[in-house]
C-alpha cells in the first residue's frame, strides 16, 4: 500500500509537471467554460447554460486525461524501458496499472474542481441537487473511461501512436456525445451516434445527477461493464 | 556459499537460439564477471536470473529460489541495473530514490544511499538533466534500494567517459566491500579484468571458460585478458 501510494503521488506529480498535459486538462476546460458562457441564453427546455457546461465539460476534462494523457505516458514508459526497470522491482502489473489510473482520476478530479469553483465564483452556477448520485456518476465514468485509456496503453506500439489514438478518439468523441455541445442543442442524428461512445453515458448520468433527475441503473451498469470489460482486458494484454 | 547456480539454461527468441546450455556458478560476495561479445547471450542469462524472462528449459537458482515460481520473493533480496532502462525525465533524484525504496518490504534508508553515492547535490536534479555518469550512479543507487543480497549490473560502463568509468568501478568494489555480491555484464575485457574475482566468459550462448582473470589469462599465455579472449573464442581481426 505504501508502494501504491507512493507511486501514485508521484506520478501525479510528473503529470502537473508536464506543460501539455497541466495545460489540457487543468487550463484549458476553464478557458473554454469562459468562452462558451460569454452569451448568456437557457437552453431548449430552460435549463441555464452553466448548469449543463460544467457537468458536461468535467467529462472533457475526465476524457482528456483517461483517453489521452494516462495512454501516451504509459507508452513512452514502456518505449523508454521506464517499465521495464520497474518489473525489477517487486512492483506489480496491478500496481502500475492502478497508480497511473488513480493519478490520472485525481488530474480529472482536479480539472473538475477547478471548474466548479469558476462556475460558482463567476457563472451563478447552481448547486448539485445530488452530490452522491454526482460523485458516484463522475467516478463510474472516470473508472470506465480510464480503463479505456489503459487498455489503448496496453496495446499501442509506441508513444506516438497513443497520442494519435488517444486524439482521434477523443475529439470525435467529446463532440458528439455531448460533452462540448449541449444535447439539446445537437442534431438527432449526432446524438445516434453519440449514444454509441462510451462517452455519452458519463455526460447523461453526471448531467442527470446534477440536475437532480433519477439516474437509470442501465446506464449506471453499463459504465460498471465497460470498466470491468476494459480492465480486464487492459490487465491480459498489458506489457512491461 | 553459492548463491546463483544455472544448470542447462535454454532460451530461445523464435528461432534465434539465444543461450543454450549455459551452466554457472556464482558465490557469495565475490564479483562476478559475464563477458563476451555483443549477442553473446549475456543479458538473457542476467534476465532468466531475475525473473524478467522465463527460461526454455535448465534450472536457476537465486539465492535457493526460482525465479520463475518465487519472483515476487526473489525480487525483494535483488536489485539490478538494466540495459538501457529508464526513468521519467521530469522525475528527480531524490523522488526516485524515494519511490523505488517504497516498492520494497525492507528497504534501505534512501536518504542514506543519497550521501553514500555522491547524489546529495544532485537530489533535486531531474533524470533528464543527468550526465551519463550520474544516471549510472543513480541507477547503481536504485538498485540498492531494497537492501539487496545480489546485484546485477548489466553494461554498467558503456558510454561513459574514461574518467566516470574509473569512478563506477570503485563504487563496484565499494558495493563488494558491503558484502554484496554483485553480477557484473560486460562486453569490456579490460573491465572484467580489473574488477572481477571469476569470470564467465560466454560465446554464441554458453560459458565457455570460468575462472579468475589471472587464471584465464595464464592458461592461454596471454597478456591481457582481452587477448586470452581471442584466444579462446578463436577470433581473430580480419
Amino acid at each position: 500500500m505504501k508502494g501504491l501510494r507512493q507511486v501514485i503521488a508521484i506520478e501525479l506529480l510528473l503529470i502537473v509537471r508536464d506543460p501539455m498535459s497541466a495545460f489540457f486538462a487543468l487550463a484549458f476546460p476553464p478557458l473554454l467554460l469562459w468562452v462558451k458562457l460569454r452569451g448568456d441564453e437557457p437552453l431548449p427546455g430552460g435549463l441555464p447554460e452553466i448548469d449543463a457546461t460544467v457537468p458536461m465539460l468535467s467529462v472533457f476534462v475526465i476524457g482528456q486525461a483517461a483517453l489521452v494523457v494516462l495512454p501516451a505516458t504509459l507508452a513512452q514508459y514502456r518505449e523508454r524501458r521506464i517499465l521495464k526497470r520497474l518489473q525489477a522491482t517487486p512492483a506489480s502489473s496491478a500496481l502500475v496499472f492502478g497508480a497511473q489510473w488513480f493519478a490520472h482520476l485525481l488530474l480529472a478530479a482536479i480539472g473538475t474542481v477547478l471548474l466548479i469553483a469558476l462556475g460558482f465564483a463567476v457563472f451563478d452556477l447552481s448547486a448539485p441537487a445530488n452530490v452522491a448520485a454526482v460523485l458516484l456518476a463522475w467516478f463510474l465514468g472516470a473508472l470506465s473511461l480510464g480503463a479505456i485509456g489503459l487498455l489503448i496503453g496496453a496495446l499501442v506500439p509506441n508513444a506516438r501512436a497513443a497520442t494519435v489514438i488517444g486524439l482521434s478518439l477523443f475529439f470525435p468523441m467529446v463532440f458528439v456525445s455531448g460533452a462540448m455541445i449541449p444535447r439539446e442543442v445537437t442534431s438527432e442524428s449526432m446524438r445516434a451516434v453519440g449514444d454509441l461512445t462510451p462517452m455519452a453515458p458519463v455526460v447523461e448520468t453526471i448531467r442527470d445527477a446534477w440536475a437532480g433527475n433519477a439516474l437509470s441503473p442501465l446506464t449506471l451498469s453499463l459504465m460498471a461493464a465497460i470498466a470491468l470489460v476494459a480492465g480486464c482486458a487492459a490487465v491480459r494484454t498489458f506489457r512491461w | 556459499m553459492t548463491v546463483i547456480e544455472i544448470e542447462s539454461l535454454t532460451k530461445s527468441y523464435q528461432a534465434n537460439r539465444a543461450v543454450h546450455g549455459l551452466s554457472l556458478r556464482v558465490e557469495q560476495g565475490e564479483i562476478f564477471g559475464i563477458a563476451g561479445p555483443n549477442g553473446a547471450g549475456k543479458t538473457t542469462v542476467v534476465e532468466c536470473a531475475s525473473g524478467l524472462r522465463r527460461p526454455d528449459g535448465g534450472t536457476v537458482r537465486v539465492l535457493g529460489l526460482d525465479p520463475r515460481t518465487q519472483r515476487r520473493e526473489l525480487l525483494q533480496r535483488i536489485g539490478a541495473q538494466l540495459q538501457e532502462a529508464a526513468l521519467p525525465d521530469a522525475l528527480r533524484v531524490g523522488e526516485a530514490l524515494r519511490m523505488y525504496a517504497a516498492l520494497y518490504d525492507r528497504p534501505a534508508d534512501w536518504r542514506v544511499l543519497l550521501d553514500d553515492w555522491g547524489l546529495a547535490d544532485k537530489k533535486r536534479a531531474s533524470f533528464g538533466s543527468l550526465s551519463g555518469g550520474w544516471k549510472q550512479r543513480l541507477f547503481i543507487a536504485l538498485a540498492l534500494v531494497g537492501n539487496p543480497e545480489v546485484v546485477f549490473l548489466d553494461e554498467l560502463t558503456t558510454g561513459l567517459d574514461p574518467i566516470a568509468r574509473r569512478t563506477t568501478w570503485g563504487l563496484i568494489r565499494e558495493l563488494r566491500d558491503r558484502g554484496v555480491t554483485v553480477v557484473l555484464v560486460t562486453h569490456f575485457m579490460d573491465e572484467a579484468e580489473a574488477l572481477c574475482d571469476r569470470i564467465a566468459i560466454v560465446d554464441h550462448g554458453r560459458v565457455i571458460a570460468e575462472d579468475t582473470p589471472a587464471a584465464l589469462i595464464a592458461k592461454q599465455h596471454s597478456d591481457s585478458l582481452e587477448d586470452a579472449f581471442f584466444a579462446l573464442t578463436g577470433r581473430t581481426l580480419s
